[in-house]
């Protein structure tokens, strides 16, 4: 364990942005706080407890181009000179902005398609799938909570080819370039459940350095190599024997501040056994199904994929989604299998805690509860789970 | 809280067990405490022994009428009642002026409104979560997590909007929780503007790309308003046609906001429930009640005041001033 005095937190944020670029909650001018890029006059933000989001947009960007391209459409069987003109301005394209033809579609009815990839990854070397050419300088974010960092961890597994399912090459550069300094909760919330799900507000899942507030600075501790190397600098003190005292004690007193609202036992059993109950359009009536839930939530992880042209030069990019978004179940055909409110609002409790768990052995929620402070109405994803787990004891009664 | 209040209170439940025992509605929509008493958030009541959690208190801001529009009625055809305060009011009149919802199949309690307090003003003044807010007189008295205390004044909590209200008598109801307030005299207030309008259109164009890149695209200002209610078919997210942008960059969220405050424009009373519901707090009122002070001045129109008018954007006069042509 090592020491950081108070006043040397900005000597530590200047050392460590010689290397990486250091993201930490700041308030905004508006009152809000929010992860942002530290600079020397920029103060961080420890009092207020949770920054209004988590800082998953630093590994999962909201807003992630994959590819550029030009996208040249030529009507061949009425102008079918303009056919070899297109091919040759789409070559000379190529080789000016240095991409690849990726598609040439015959004329199929009467139109000749011709796309040619101008840029892979995010900005860059063509291709798609490769993650070449990404910014891949290292950040580093400190001051985030257990439960934000746990978040990260739950959104690793999908990413990161758990089970040996889906690898993304851009968020896992982003990802290995990112260490993460948490701070022990000082002040939990009413809404903090982390306990229930098996988490701590000093908890160190998805955590390099784990900082805990004490008199006088803070008590550090490295949880992974990547947190053993960076504290090694000089600006750590060694820890006196009252410094882990009084780490300890501020953990303790952390832990008594978080509520156990519901019992994580049955949740799943409940979910699975309720899937077709009643009461769940009796949970989601105050539900406007904006969405809002989703983007607070550190674990979400739901993107869709757009392309969007205009005037011939195209863009593919990513964008995180939610499963209340119209489009986001929407089939082909114009059929939505989850067309009504309560359906929409089913899933996120039921991904997060049945179908998640079966897939990736963990939950996706760690417990932060900002999706009950930031709902507009408040939906109080823990009466929802307490409700749901009554579920499976209500049948077993019966039978 | 004031003996008015209470009495309204009081009138609220009692009407609310009237409504449910003649089976006159199926479900009534009214305000209940949330997880922590600071919190009230809407309550949708179907037994008649449920009444008694039904609030009436400075801190029922939800417009409720938003649970009128189209997918939300569960069953469809349900009948409903509901609690509406002045602004609230407005938006339910907007939507029967075009017909969306049915009068036939609603109850209204209308709430005179002594004003709604600003609970993003008042929570920024604690670092600590605030877990209790009472109301006692002209004080509010207000409690954190960590047991911090503070006595405010509640004529200095009461949001902008509420602090100059045009209407804080209902527009339209059945019944009434209360007394009607004395009318406010004199032409409608649009305040927190001056410091805008001041603004060259530069200045303007800034402010406006400053707020809104720090938009998340939620979407919780569109579906929190109660008038605005094509769901599923928003054009804002469609992708065919695709007409709006769906990248989350400043542009982008500029040109979906300005989409939003077109669409609702003639009915949009600015009730701030969108302003309320953000979760980045972007000043949304800055184009709604801008546009509803342009419609005034040059229309002389005002959003959902008669369920006999016609909205602002389904009439047209030959007197319409429409700037200098
Ligand atoms: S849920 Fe736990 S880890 Fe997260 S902020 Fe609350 S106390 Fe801290
Ligand atoms: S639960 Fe709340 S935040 Fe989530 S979609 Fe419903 S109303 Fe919006
Ligand atoms: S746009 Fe905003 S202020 Fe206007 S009616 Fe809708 S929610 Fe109310
Ligand atoms: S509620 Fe706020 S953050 Fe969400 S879409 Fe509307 S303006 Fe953007």
């Amino acid at each position: 364990m090592k020491f950081l005095a108070r006043d040397q937190l900005p000597t530590l944020l200047a050392d460590l942005s010689t290397a990486a670029e250091v993201w930490v909650p700041v308030k905004q001018q508006n009152g809000v706080v929010q992860f942002d890029r530290w600079a020397p006059d920029v103060d961080v933000e420890l009092d207020v407890f949770l920054a209004r989001q988590s800082p998953k947009e630093n590994v999962f960007p909201q807003t992630e181009t994959y590819l550029e391209y030009r996208y040249l459409m030529v009507c061949s069987a009425q102008r079918p000179e303009f056919t070899d003109q297109t091919r040759e301005e789409l070559r000379q394209l190529v080789e000016s902005e240095g991409g690849e033809v990726v598609a040439e579609v015959p004329p199929v009815a009467q139109e000749l398609l011709l796309v040619a990839d101008v840029g892979g990854g995010s900005q860059g070397e063509p291709g798609l799938g490769s993650a070449a050419g990404m910014d891949d300088s290292a950040q580093i974010i400190l001051g985030l909570r257990p439960c934000d960092a746990r978040g990260l961890s739950q959104m690793d597994n999908v990413f990161g080819g758990y089970g040996g399912f889906y690898f993304d090459p851009y968020y896992n550069v982003r990802r290995n370039n990112t260490t993460i300094i948490a701070v022990t909760c000082r002040t939990p919330r009413s809404t903090c459940f982390c306990r229930a799900l098996g988490g701590s507000p000093a908890g160190t899942e998805g955590v390099d350095v784990l900082m805990t507030e004490i008199e006088g600075g803070f008590a550090v501790e490295a949880v992974t190599p990547k947190g053993e190397s960076l504290v090694e600098r000089s600006v750590f003190e060694k820890a006196q024997p009252e410094v882990e005292e009084s780490a300890v004690a501020a953990k303790q007193a952390a832990e008594a501040g978080v509520n156990v609202p519901f019992e994580l036992d049955g949740v799943r059993e409940g979910l699975k056994a309720g899937f077709d109950s009643p009461v769940w359009h009796d949970l989601a009536m105050r539900c406007i199904s904006c969405g809002t839930c989703t983007y607070v939530c550190p674990s979400c992880y739901c993107f869709n994929i757009n392309d969007e042209i205009v005037e011939g030069t195209g863009e593919r990019f990513r964008c995180w989604d939610n499963c209340f978004n119209p489009m986001y179940t929407l089939e082909t055909s114009g059929h939505n299998p989850r067309e009504s409110k309560h359906a929409r609002f089913r899933n996120r409790f039921s991904h997060k805690f049945w179908y998640y768990p079966d897939k990736y052995d963990s939950l996706l929620c760690s417990g932060c509860g900002r999706c009950i402070m930031y709902c507009p109405t408040h939906v109080d994803i823990r009466e929802v789970l307490r409700t749901m787990s009554a579920e499976t004891t209500a049948e077993k009664g019966e039978a | 809280m004031s003996g008015a209040e209470i009495a309204r209170q009081d009138r609220i439940r009692e009407l609310a067990r009237q409504a449910l025992t003649e089976g006159k509605v199926d479900y009534f929509i009214g305000w209940k405490a949330g997880h922590v008493p600071s919190e009230v958030i809407p309550a949708f009541v179907r037994n008649v022994d449920e009444c008694d959690m039904l609030l009436w208190n400075p801190l029922c801001h939800h417009n409720l009428t938003t649970f009128l529009k189209r997918k939300m009625p569960d069953p469809p055809d349900a009948r409903i009642g509901v609690c509406v305060k002045g602004c609230d009011s407005r938006t339910l009149v907007a939507l029967l002026q075009e017909t969306l919802v049915d009068k036939e199949r609603l109850y209204v309690v209308g709430v005179p409104c002594d004003g709604i307090i600003d609970r993003r003003r008042l929570e920024k003044a604690f670092s600590d979560e605030v877990i209790d807010i009472a109301f006692q007189g002209e004080q509010v008295v207000v409690t954190t997590r960590g047991g911090e205390t503070k006595e405010l004044a509640y004529e200095e909590l009461l949001l902008e909007q509420c602090a100059s209200c045009d209407f804080p008598n209902p527009r339209y109801y059945d019944d009434l929780a209360g007394e009607l307030l004395p009318q406010p005299e004199g032409p409608p207030r649009f305040p927190g503007l001056e410091e805008y309008e001041a603004l060259s259109a530069e200045e303007k164009d800034r402010v406006l790309a400053d707020a809104f890149a720090t938009c998340i695209r939620c979407f919780a200002c569109i579906h929190v308003c109660p008038v605005c209610y094509c769901w599923d078919q928003c054009v804002n997210r469609s992708r065919r046609p695709a007409l709006v942008g769906q990248k989350v960059a400043a542009k982008e969220n500029l040109m979906f906001q300005m989409v939003h405050m077109f669409h609702v424009a003639g009915r949009c009373p600015s009730c701030g429930a969108c302003d309320r519901s953000c979760p980045v707090e972007i000043p949304l009122y800055l184009l709604h009640r801008k546009m509803n002070k342009e419609l005034f001045e040059m229309l002389g129109f005002q959003a959902g005041l008669n369920v006999e008018d016609k909205p602002v954007f389904q009439t047209f006069n030959i007197d319409d001033a429409l700037g200098e042509q």
